[in-house]
């Protein structure tokens, strides 16, 4: 492998070598060194809300059946028997008590443990021979769960999700905690783009910039009122711990007046007003900007609009979208777009909530047609040698000696933790791709390997638990 | 009927699709009844000719004419598939589609690709719907029948980029139109992948 310090370098200070969003080398180290640890999402507590329910999501190549036990306890479990590696469900989604392998037999509650294996005395002489006792597929190294959000990460010694979170969890809290109950997310919708991961998660973490001219053409039609360039540069990027994200700037009016702009009736505000602490309001109510899109480091992402979903009204209504950017190939992206919606809501609004993102995004909607477009293009542009003797430069919003074009905003304009900017910059593609040259600078740690029923080797005192160098 | 009845469908499409979308209150219910009509008979003859001029006029992107063959109480739903246990009772992803539209929803779609911005299909695709195993239903309507097809999507975009293919059934019901000829009413669209292989849906099945 090249050494790959030079792009790292380039890349904090803004420079971003071309070739990086189409990069067999750089993918095989996302895969080693970044996606060997991070946090990723994979799904919602809502999804799977009674024992037995089960959703099947992978990170990477690997599969997890994300399932709730009969203890009402969520596990996510490698998807692969102990026996022979065969997958032990094949279903997307669904309900089980257990999970028998279609190979030879050998099945699983679906919290994991091993409880049938046919001919076990027969063939095995029974527990002498191997031990079932104990044996469960094995869980993802970390689960964590934030909002009932479900994050997985293949690094046992992960910190905290809420200490990864950071200051962000504060943002998250707008998407996924405007009631008591939280949110509830259907789909997800799927479908493979020739694009690069990372230029989704750059996107909505921070390009404001890209509004007004992609997004031309659903201001034409009605659809959105807003990304008319005046309004959209009005608006602020902020960045707080692993995330960061875009907001709109509201007309002047009380926290009940801005919530009700963007569609909300009266009922969720004051739920939000319960749920929400005083500096969570005073972002929306005393500072007037209203969140849109974010991104959380490194492939997850979230957005909020408010489009006109309806011939006879004038009235716009909002609605919540969460999505991964799941790495297939450095050129290849699995999109999963699921639609979330307050669980509190009324039941007209979350109809009508779900045809709005239908309109604006997913893979019909009108906003992300045009952006997938774009990606797909850069993607395929990136592979070549001429991409190799380009730096991109991703430094907007920054001088040339390294001083910021605006001061950023000060606590008593903005009640939000982190750092936030007004107008047009590239601070949070920044902060993104810098957090990732970190982790691909720093080699993959050695991991724990698990046997089934092992025996010492012969060399060995101790035959479990040993480490084994992780390569692609 | 549980749910594991309504989504049993022994042979290809249709269903109670759109009765169970958030979104398909306004849509007209009216089903089939009785077997497929015969080849032969005139209202088959029709409604096969309406789908092949239809296929046309969405190769050609000419989507001023395709929402003029809309009724105005469409319902125009495309489910996302999942992938399930046999006997699991459903095949659908609930409350969750990829297309889940009536005309206004659709009229807009349809005056963004006429603007000068809509970039992903500008350059435009080169589009080709192959239309088979059609087959007609009466209904308990004589203004009505359903019409059951198999469509093939080739979506060709740029010069070297690999093409997409989507493969889906469809269940339409047809209408009878005062000025003679039929309009679509009701089109649920039964895509064969979990997982899509195009960059977006900025087309029509």
């Amino acid at each position: 492998m090249t050494d790959q310090g030079p792009v790292l370098e380039d890349v904090r200070r803004g420079m971003i070598p071309a070739h990086i969003y189409n990069d067999e080398e750089i993918f095989r180290l996302e895969r080693e060194r970044l996606f060997s640890r991070a946090w990723v999402f994979v799904g919602h507590e809502s999804e799977i809300p009674q024992p037995g329910d089960y959703v099947v999501r992978r990170v990477l190549e690997d599969s997890f059946i994300v399932a709730r036990g009969e203890d009402g306890e969520v596990r996510a479990l490698f998807n692969m028997c102990l026996h022979r590696g065969m997958q032990v469900c094949r279903a997307e989604m669904g309900n089980a008590s257990h999970f028998r392998c279609p190979y030879h037999g050998w099945s699983y509650r679906n919290d994991g443990r091993l409880v049938g294996l046919p001919f076990h005395k027969d063939a095995y002489g029974g527990e002498a021979g191997f031990r079932r006792k104990g044996q469960t597929l094995l869980p993802a190294p970390s689960l964590d769960t934030y909002n009932g959000l479900i994050f997985v990460s293949m690094d046992p010694d992960a910190p905290p999700l809420r200490e990864y979170l950071g200051d962000f969890a504060f943002y998250l809290d707008f998407y996924t905690q405007q009631s008591a109950s939280g949110i509830e997310l259907r789909g997800p919708q799927r479908w493979r783009v020739k694009a690069n991961w990372k230029i989704g998660a750059e996107n909505f973490a921070g390009d404001m910039y890209h509004t007004p001219q992609t997004h031309t053409s659903v201001v034409e039609i009605g659809l959105f009122r807003e990304p008319k360039a005046e309004k959209r540069k009005d608006g602020c990027t902020y960045w707080a711990g692993n995330g960061g994200g875009t907001t709109y700037k509201l007309p002047p009016g009380t926290l009940e007046e801005r919530l009700r702009y963007v569609g909300y009736p009266d009922a969720m505000i004051e739920k939000m007003a319960r749920s929400w602490s005083r500096e969570q309001l005073d972002v929306i109510g005393r500072d007037g900007f209203m969140i849109s899109a974010a991104s959380v480091f490194p492939n997850m992402s979230l957005v909020h609009n408010w489009p006109r979903v309806e011939d006879s009204s004038d009235e716009v209504l909002p609605f919540i979208s969460i999505r991964t950017w799941q790495p297939v190939g450095p050129d290849e992206t699995e999109v999963l777009s699921w639609f979330a919606v307050d669980a509190e809501a009324p039941e007209e609004f979350k109809a009508l909530s779900y045809k709005a993102y239908l309109m604006c995004f997913g893979s019909t909607g009108m906003f992300e047609q045009d952006d997938v477009e774009n990606w797909v293009s850069l993607t395929n542009t990136a592979a070549g040698s001429m991409a190799r003797r380009l730096l991109l430069n991703s430094r907007m919003g920054l001088l040339e000696d390294g001083s910021n074009v605006v001061p950023a905003l000060p606590p008593e304009q903005f009640s939000g933790p982190g750092e936030a900017y007004v107008g047009y910059g590239e601070y949070n593609q920044r902060h993104l791709l810098t957090r990732w040259a970190d982790h691909l600078e720093r080699p993959a740690e050695k991991v724990a390997q698990v046997e089934v029923s092992g025996v010492p080797a012969a060399s060995s005192a101790n035959g479990t638990g040993r480490a084994a160098e992780v390569t692609a | 009927m549980t749910s594991a009845d309504t989504h049993r469908r022994a042979t290809g499409n249709g269903g109670p699709y759109s009765a169970e979308s958030a979104l398909g209150a306004h849509a007209p219910t009216i089903q089939r009844t009785g077997r497929s009509l015969p080849f032969s008979d005139a209202r088959h003859l029709e409604a096969h000719h309406w789908l092949v001029e239809e296929a046309y006029v969405l190769d050609a992107q000419h989507y001023d004419e395709w929402l003029d063959l809309l009724t105005d109480d469409i319902h125009y739903l495309m489910p996302v598939r999942v992938t399930t246990a046999l006997g699991a009772g459903y095949d659908s992803a609930p409350g969750m589609a990829h297309f889940d539209e009536n005309k206004y929803s659709l009229s807009r779609r349809v005056a963004r690709f006429q603007t000068e911005h809509a970039w992903t299909e500008d350059p435009p695709s080169r589009l080709r719907h192959y239309v088979a195993n059609v087959r007609t239903f009466a209904t308990d309507d004589p203004a009505h029948v359903v019409v059951d097809s198999a469509v093939l999507l080739y979506r060709s975009r740029g010069d070297v980029r690999e093409a997409a293919v989507i493969s889906a059934g469809r269940e339409d019901l047809l209408r009878r139109s005062p000025e003679g000829g039929w309009l679509l009413a009701r089109r649920t669209i039964l895509v064969d992948d979990s997982v899509l292989r195009t960059q977006n849906l900025a087309i029509f099945l």
